[in-house]
């Protein structure tokens, strides 16, 4: 675990304790990500301030959410954050089902139109280092990939969308998972 | 039984990536309830892929958030201060306190005798219910009684979706006709899905825990079947309740 992940887990210690300021920390550390990923699944801007401000309001709410012992904190908050888009999306397409999005959302890897958002070095450095795991993976791993978790579509979708059987999407993903793992594993 | 851990796998990384629907959706339910709690492999798996569907999330471009956002946040904390909050459902709070009868099914049907006889448990899963509804991503549903099922007999549902958890709540279920017991079905546009085990309540109490995406789901029904392993399709006769989630 590096300096950061215990950092974190100091500031999730002291939110279970009520600790404001460790709060406020730790949405400086991570709403730029968060909002980033909301804004980049629902392509919406009033329902990603929602997503980000329900995660986080999860968060004082029920610190005792995230459980160290499964992994880290950055990990278990992006994640909840991407649950709450995912579900923000679909709970909105099955109301109306969705026009095409719109065409102009920035690539999942590749030029950073956002480089100059001010974060912390180490998201920073992690942001790299998944990006340049997903620039290894071949073409057809990556876009399942971006299809089910930046677009929130579902695999029977996909295939649909793609014209591959769903198998072969199950395929891909786990492909694309299991070298993603290897390459972020952390020591 | 590495071909089983290898569609074990599969199920995972798209279960991580909520990518799932219709029977994929279902048997990972089914697996993460039955089969990986007791595998330490697959275990390991999940945490390792949930790692790494966190991290994706940094494949999106940072944005800076608007600027109101954390006073947002600030305000809707202060609002709704920690200590003393009003729920917002007073039958369902009655019941989770009194916590006489559990009915634990979907994921805890593996320690189901133990849980129905061991009072601290009970207490424990009436207080996940209070979290749950502490979540400001819960929505209390109200579970309708139609047609001619008893109108005081209303259930409430309540959805966590941090955890995936689904919790049925109920004070004055009647007891089903002898040889049959009550199905809980989640349904959207692929039709109708049994979830959990059949369940009785106890005292007319139902208090139901159900490990489950409920993203995935538009509507709730219960029903009352022959006693037994679930039927393909809801029995449309005899006292049923409704919601829409």
């Amino acid at each position: 675990m590096g300096e950061d992940d215990r950092h974190d887990l100091e500031l999730h210690r002291l939110v279970s304790a009520r600790e404001r300021s460790a709060f406020d920390e730790l949405y400086r550390r991570y709403a730029r990500s968060a909002y980033g990923v909301a804004l980049r699944v629902t392509s919406q801007d009033l329902i990603a301030r929602e997503v980000v401000q329900d995660a986080f309001l999860a968060l004082w709410r029920a610190p005792e959410a995230f459980d160290p012992t499964r992994g880290a904190f950055r990990s278990f908050f992006l994640s909840l954050v991407h649950h709450r888009a995912v579900d923000a999306v679909r709970r909105e397409e099955r109301l109306r089902r969705r026009t095409e999005r719109a065409a102009n959302l920035e690539p999942a890897t590749g030029e950073d139109p956002a480089e100059d958002v001010v974060e912390d070095a180490y998201l920073r450095v992690r942001r790299k280092e998944v990006r340049a795991a997903l620039t290894t993976l071949p073409p057809a791993q990556q876009q399942v990939l971006e299809m089910a978790y930046l677009d929130g579509k579902t695999q029977a979708r996909i295939a649909e969308e793609l014209g591959i059987p769903i198998g072969t999407v199950k395929t891909r993903t786990l492909a694309a998972m299991r070298k993603l793992r290897e390459a972020l594993r952390e020591e | 039984m590495t071909e089983d851990h290898e569609r074990i796998d599969e199920l995972l990384a798209g279960y991580v990536l909520l990518s799932l629907s219709g029977e994929d959706a279902a048997e990972a339910d089914r697996i993460l309830a039955e089969h990986v709690p007791s595998c330490g492999r697959c275990r390991a798996t999940l945490n390792e892929l949930q790692a790494v569907s966190g991290d994706l999330a940094l494949a999106a471009a940072p944005v800076d958030p608007p600027e109101t956002l954390l006073p947002r946040i600030h305000r809707a904390i202060d609002e709704v201060p920690l200590a003393g909050r009003t729920p917002r459902r007073g039958a369902l709070v009655a019941v989770a306190a009194s916590a006489v009868a559990l009915v634990a099914l979907g994921g805890l049907s593996l320690v189901l005798g133990n849980r129905l006889s061991d009072a601290q448990t009970r207490a424990g899963t009436a207080l996940e219910i209070l979290s749950a509804m502490r979540s400001p991503g819960a929505q209390p549903v109200n579970v309708i009684p139609q047609d001619e099922t008893p109108p005081e007999s209303g259930m409430v549902e309540v959805s966590a979706p941090d955890v995936r958890r689904l919790y049925i709540a109920a004070e004055y279920c009647p007891e089903p006709a002898p040889g049959r017991a009550y199905q809980l079905w989640l349904g959207n546009d692929d039709g109708w899905e049994p979830v959990g085990e059949m369940f009785w309540p106890e005292d007319g109490v139902v208090l139901l825990e159900l490990e489950v995406d409920v993203a995935r789901y538009d509507e709730i029904w219960i029903t009352e079947e022959a006693a037994g392993p679930p039927p393909s399709e809801p029995n449309t006769d005899g006292p049923s309740w409704f919601g829409s989630l």
